[in-house]
């Protein structure tokens, strides 16, 4: 982000989250990195979907099921492109050097923190608008395209929002981008980890216990129940806690973090 | 102890082995297995119920009783996986009382296509081997489908990533020119 340090009257302060904001977006989309990313999101997509559509041995299943596999894995894939992006937010100014000067502008840090989380959650957003066509081609035969896409929609953002604040925190006490968006990465698959565990491994109250305060296989779970089984929004809402309370719980935490820790050298984590 | 002595207590061992043995090949005799039908038409992809009932015709409680359900293809060829049917197959029971019954409802998801065998057995948890009780077949015929159209999806799957890659390229050109002539005006002024 380039920064203005003419702009020295205190009004602009409370613009500050916009200013930032529109910076970043331009910066994220008419520079071309987002629409890099969402051109290979939508390359993983469209392999996918092939594949589900073509392929015999894939296409034996219930279609509600390749609904919900894409589904499923566009929301983890666009959560994983904000919190990539939010990861770069903070370090990624302090490595190329440009942070002091964005420090030195009458910007307060919250507007600064604040207008590069929203911008990393654009990413996401993006992704979203991607997946539209592949769940409305592969869902349109069952009549649960409309139903994937919202729930899709609600449990994409709040997943976004979680790892995109998760990925600024990381970046505001980071002392280089590397570090940062190793952490980043590191925390995401543990967090997906629980995933792969066979289905034995989490029955039991236990099981359903990790499953249900680990956001993402919260969110992931909700999403199944609703498209695969055809339940109502109501029926499994209490799935859908984890994912909500974590992100605006993080949100908060990584706006404090960066209000208060936003520094030109950062290294509290490495 | 004289031999005569032991010979008494052998005997005795023995009538009550006798007497525990007939009892319980008379609990597995008074056990029946139904289940609510005998046919299952079914689409692939699609899941279906089947409910069995488990009746204890005895004047005794009949306890630690297992349920199993399993499916089978009833034609050559056709390879069948259990698990992909039925994620729980294997009930532990709890006591039926005498004269009572309990039911079974089991969750099948159709994976195979063609006519296909499922059935229930009842096993006691004895040590002792003996036949399981089973229910009469149910014959499942499943109709094969093409859950999905694979039409449309080339462009599709094709036609996307291009357009975000053109997309890309062109938003990187645009912002490229105004550098360039930027660079080449420099130059210009310099000769």
């Amino acid at each position: 982000m380039t920064a203005t340090p003419t702009v020295a009257a205190p009004a602009r302060r409370s613009a500050g989250g916009a200013i930032v904001l529109e910076q970043e977006l331009r910066d994220l989309w008419l520079g071309g990195r987002a629409l890099v990313l969402c051109s290979g999101f939508s390359m993983l997509l469209s392999v996918l979907a092939y594949l589900v559509a073509t392929n015999r041995a894939l296409n034996f299943l219930e279609q509600r099921e390749t609904v919900n596999l894409t589904l499923q894995v566009a929301v983890a894939v666009g959560a994983l492109l904000a919190l990539l992006t939010a990861a770069d937010a903070i370090s990624g100014e302090r490595e190329r050097g440009t942070l002091e000067s964005l420090l030195l502008t009458p910007i307060s840090k919250r507007a600064l923190t604040v207008g590069k989380l929203v911008a990393a959650i654009s990413l996401w957003l993006g992704a979203y608008a991607v997946t539209i066509p592949y769940v409305w081609f592969l869902g349109r035969g069952v009549g649960v395209a409309v139903n994937a896409l919202a729930v899709g929609a609600v449990v994409g953002t709040l997943l976004a929002v979680f790892l995109a604040s998760l990925g600024i925190l990381i970046s505001t006490f980071s002392s280089s981008n590397r570090v940062s968006l190793s952490l980043g990465l590191f925390l995401l698959l543990a967090l997906f980890a629980p995933t792969q565990l066979p289905s034995s491994a989490v029955q039991g109250w236990a099981g359903e216990l990790l499953l249900r305060l680990n956001p993402l296989t919260a969110g992931e779970h909700y999403i199944g129940k609703l498209v695969v089984d055809g339940h109502a929004w109501s029926d499994d809402a209490s799935w859908l806690l984890s994912p909500a309370i974590s992100a605006a719980l993080l949100f908060a935490v990584a706006v404090a973090a960066g209000s208060r820790f936003a520094r030109l050298h950062g290294g509290q984590f490495g | 102890m004289t031999d005569r002595a032991r010979l008494r207590a052998g005997l005795v061992v023995l009538l009550v082995l006798l007497v525990t043995a007939g009892r319980a090949s008379a609990a597995a005799g008074e056990l029946t297995v139904s289940v609510d039908r005998t046919t299952v038409r079914a689409t692939l992809g699609r899941t279906f119920l089947i409910r069995s009932t488990i009746t204890n015709h005895g004047a005794a409680p009949a306890s630690g009783l297992i349920a199993h359900l399993d499916v089978l293809s009833l034609r050559r060829g056709v390879y069948v996986d259990p698990e992909d049917w039925s994620s729980r197959r294997t009930r532990y029971l709890a006591p039926i009382p005498a004269g009572s019954s309990t039911t079974s409802t089991w969750q099948l998801h159709a994976v195979n296509a063609g006519r296909l065998g499922v059935y229930v057995a009842v096993l006691p948890r004895r040590e002792t081997p003996t036949a399981p009780i089973t229910a009469s077949t149910v014959s499942v015929t499943v109709a094969g489908r093409r859950t999905l159209s694979s039409g449309g999806i080339l462009p599709l799957a094709l036609g996307i990533p291009a357009a975000l890659g053109l997309l890309a390229l062109s938003s990187r050109l645009v912002r490229c020119r105004p550098r360039r002539s930027a660079s080449s005006s420099r130059k210009g002024a310099r000769s």
